[in-house]
């Protein structure tokens, strides 16, 4: 043993040679620390054991949104209308990118097309402190990650992609009033919107652990998969090439009379299926914001007009199925007809004429049209119409569609009735007046139209398409035939108003209408022409409506939109092979 | 040791031996074989070791198939977007407007009316009608309109009429389209 330095002896209060007071010193100290860890694992597990779990959990996971991919629009054929593509988004970090801003905005403007100084901006950060800032929007992926590349290639960091999918409408303009377009997130108009639902999908997401920036897994960690589930795609029963002829035509006409709008649909007349319906001013839905605020809907279907003398189709077929008339009924037509509050006189000027029924259509004469309907009451009228549509939605999964104004019958006097016979004082839109004349065409059977093939759920819950068609029994067979004998006589050059609405080789019946427009509640002196039609007269297979909106030059439904017509009737007929029927055309007479 | 076993067979020919022996025991000698220790422990540590290495061998390749599958991932991700932008090339290449311009311009026309050609008699059906130019259809809308400063209106200048000179007006480019007598409704 060695001897106690003597040093250590003379220091006063040494506790060397006190080892109880040591032990509980060294006791004291234990037990204040492991209360301390007894606090802390009663707070852990006693106070709030779940959320400590999630940090833990959130410690290295990796979450991964799975972005559902939006259902296809097609055509009848399949071709796509709207479709969906990868796309990224652009993004920055300023804090790491303000310092080299200038060099990679260079780089990001060539590459994408984009504003070099909004670029320059979002690089280096819009606010102060800001992490995160958009470069660009909806980039095609292989363009974004090639851009990434060669930004990685030239030392700049702080840029990263992010997956933003794409909505791209292949052709354009073609059906863009029906289809609608995409806002940033969300769809903004048409089927886009009215389908959402089906279109859209649901977002999966993906959770792992991982250890490494790159988001690597660790094998045999926790790692779960909500796979996405893929909107379903939606199929029209539109054609996209037609749709895009009608278009070009319907366009070339009212560019040609310098007419406000206008607006075209062609029907399966069996069916009712639309084959194409289109609208002028129209849109690129693709630039949507390109585009004026009013083009971005249909107008066919959200704007009511009055139809004009197409109507006096209704009403002629209406007399001859109720029995009040025939085709070759004579009537004496003098120059103009005094009626109770007003005078009722006819386009063109004439002393007393005597026409048939078949003469008052191909002429056009209101007064005859008024004197044959002479022999309906007023409720007698319209409940016709209204079995031919009119007055009702069609309902054919258009958002907004106008449901026109038909006067009920109880509450429409006289006057109002002779007007309503020849097409005044009430309002369509297109696809009902559309419908009302495939009626005549398809033997007297109203098939309501359809847009959607098979069947969809609109977001109003309506479901809509082919399947739910019905098909309704509004004129005799008969008088339908009789009418489009009547009709025949429309487009003869002899007798008729519209010569230029024929289609060489095939038999053509149809209708002119020009009407004086409501603006404001008061006619203000502009028309809207248009021309109904179907084809083969004798075995109709397509019917035909174009309407013309305040065109500048003196015109006519014939002049104007009958060569529409035509145009569109000889594409349609060559579309789907339609051959002449080499039928005899009417010979009916006009005059007595 | 071997000595008790020695021990008994001195003793073979005594009488009633049997029952001697049976109620004799004796302490059976413990016997104890000493297996060689060395492969013993080889093997557990060759077995240890291979352990831990085949794990480490295992974690690490199931490691490196995370990896490549991020990066075969990654690869179907970037084909996949890249398969998409081809298949929204062809469709613009599809677009009809593009065909219709391509044909225009090598002469095509779209024809007023159809016109079938029965390929058995060698016959056509329907109205053979020319294709002419001016069955062409306008394909691209009408250029947006000038502004006005590109477009000023037309400068009307009143001359006084002399004896010499008739009035003169200078007037700009203003396309006029011919109005169609209203003939009919």
């Amino acid at each position: 043993m060695r001897r106690p330095v003597p040093s250590s002896r003379l220091r006063p209060g040494a506790s060397r040679g006190a080892p109880l007071l040591r032990l509980r010193v060294g006791f004291v100290l234990i037990a204040m620390v492991l209360s301390f860890f007894g606090a802390r694992l009663v707070q852990l597990q006693g106070v709030d054991p779940r959320s400590y779990a999630a940090m833990a959990a959130a410690e290295g996971a990796v979450k991964i949104p799975l972005l559902a991919e939006r259902g296809d629009i097609l055509d009848r054929n399949g071709v796509p209308l709207a479709d969906s593509i990868q796309g990224k988004m652009v993004i920055a970090d300023p804090s790491l990118t303000a310092a080299q801003a200038p060099a990679i905005a260079r780089l990001l403007s060539d590459a994408l097309s984009i504003d070099y100084f909004k670029a320059l901006t979002a690089l280096k950060g819009r606010k102060e402190g800001s992490r995160f800032e958009y470069i660009a929007r909806r980039v095609p992926s292989t363009l974004a990650s090639d851009t990434l590349k060669a930004i990685d290639a030239a030392g700049y960091d702080g840029v990263s992609l992010q997956d933003d999918p794409i909505r791209d409408y292949p052709a354009g303009d073609v059906a863009a009033n029906l289809l609608g377009y995409m806002g940033t997130d969300e769809p903004l108009g048409g089927f886009e919107r009215t389908f959402d639902k089906q279109l859209a999908g649901v977002d999966g997401q993906a959770t792992w652990q991982s250890n490494s920036r790159k988001g690597v897994r660790i094998p045999l960690r926790d790692s779960t998969i909500k796979a996405a589930q893929d909107g379903k795609p939606l199929t029209l029963t539109i054609d996209r090439d037609l749709q895009w002829f009608v278009q070009k035509v319907l366009a070339q006409s009212v560019d040609q009379y310098r007419a406000e709008s206008g607006a075209a649909a062609v029907l399966d007349t069996r069916t009712g299926e639309v084959l194409a319906l289109a609208d002028y001013p129209t849109f690129d839905a693709n630039r949507p914001s390109e585009a004026k605020k009013d083009d971005l809907g249909s107008r066919a279907m959200n704007d009511a007009y009055e139809p004009g003398s197409v109507e006096k189709v209704l009403t002629a077929s209406s007399l001859i199925d109720a029995g009040k008339a025939f085709p070759r009924q004579r009537f004496k037509v003098p120059p103009n007809l005094a009626r109770q509050d007003r005078v009722i006189g006819d386009w063109f000027d004439h002393g007393d004429i005597r026409l048939t029924l078949a003469g008052i259509i191909a002429k056009s004469s209101n007064i005859g049209t008024v004197l044959a309907a002479d022999a309906f009451t007023p409720p007698e009228l319209v409940d016709y119409l209204k079995r031919f549509g009119l007055g009702q939605r069609t309902d054919i999964g258009v958002r907004g569609e106008s449901s026109g104004l038909l006067t009920t019958g109880d509450a429409m006097t006289s006057q109002t009735k002779d007007r309503v016979a020849f097409g005044q004082s009430l309002s369509v839109n297109v696809m009902q007046m559309a419908a009302a004349v495939n009626t005549v065409a398809n033997g007297g059977i109203r098939v309501s139209p359809s847009i959607i093939a098979g069947s969809a759920v609109t977001d109003d819950g309506v479901t809509v398409g082919t399947d739910t068609a019905t098909r309704t029994r509004v004129v005799s067979k008969k008088a339908a035939r009789g009418t489009a004998k009547m009709m025949e006589k429309v487009v003869d050059p002899e007798d008729g108003v519209a010569p230029g609405a024929q289609v060489p080789g095939y038999l053509v019946a149809g209708k002119t209408g020009t009407a004086q427009r409501v603006v404001d509640g008061v006619y203000d002196g502009s028309t809207s022409v248009s021309f109904g039609g179907f084809a083969p007269a004798d075995d109709p297979r397509f019917t035909v409506y174009v309407v013309i909106h305040r065109p500048m030059v003196d015109g006519g439904g014939g002049s104007i939109t009958g060569p529409v017509f035509s145009r569109i009737m000889g594409y349609v007929l060559g579309r789907y092979g339609v051959e002449p029927t080499n039928g005899k055309p009417s010979r009916l007479p006009v005059e007595w | 040791m071997s000595s008790p076993a020695l021990q008994t067979r001195t003793r073979v020919t005594r009488i009633a031996q049997e029952a001697v022996d049976k109620a004799r025991l004796t302490v059976v000698p413990r016997v104890r074989t000493r297996a060689p220790r060395v492969p013993f422990v080889t093997l557990v540590s060759a077995v240890l070791v291979a352990g831990i290495v085949g794990l480490l061998l295992f974690n690490t390749s199931m490691q490196q198939a995370s990896f490549s599958a991020s990066s075969l991932e990654k690869e179907a991700d970037t084909l996949a977007a890249r398969q998409q932008t081809l298949r929204m090339e062809l469709d613009e290449l599809r677009d009809p407007q593009r065909l219709a311009q391509q044909a225009q311009q090598m002469g095509m026309v779209i024809p007023p009316a159809p016109v079938f050609l029965d390929l058995e008699t060698g016959k056509t059906i329907g109205v053979r009608t020319p294709a002419t130019p001016e069955n062409a259809i306008r394909l691209d809308p009408p250029p947006p309109p000038k502004p006005k400063i590109l477009q000023p209106d037309p400068t009307v200048v009143q001359v006084p009429a002399t004896a010499s000179t008739a009035s003169t007006k200078t007037t700009g480019q203003q396309g006029n389209q011919q109005g169609k007598k209203n003939r009919d409704r």
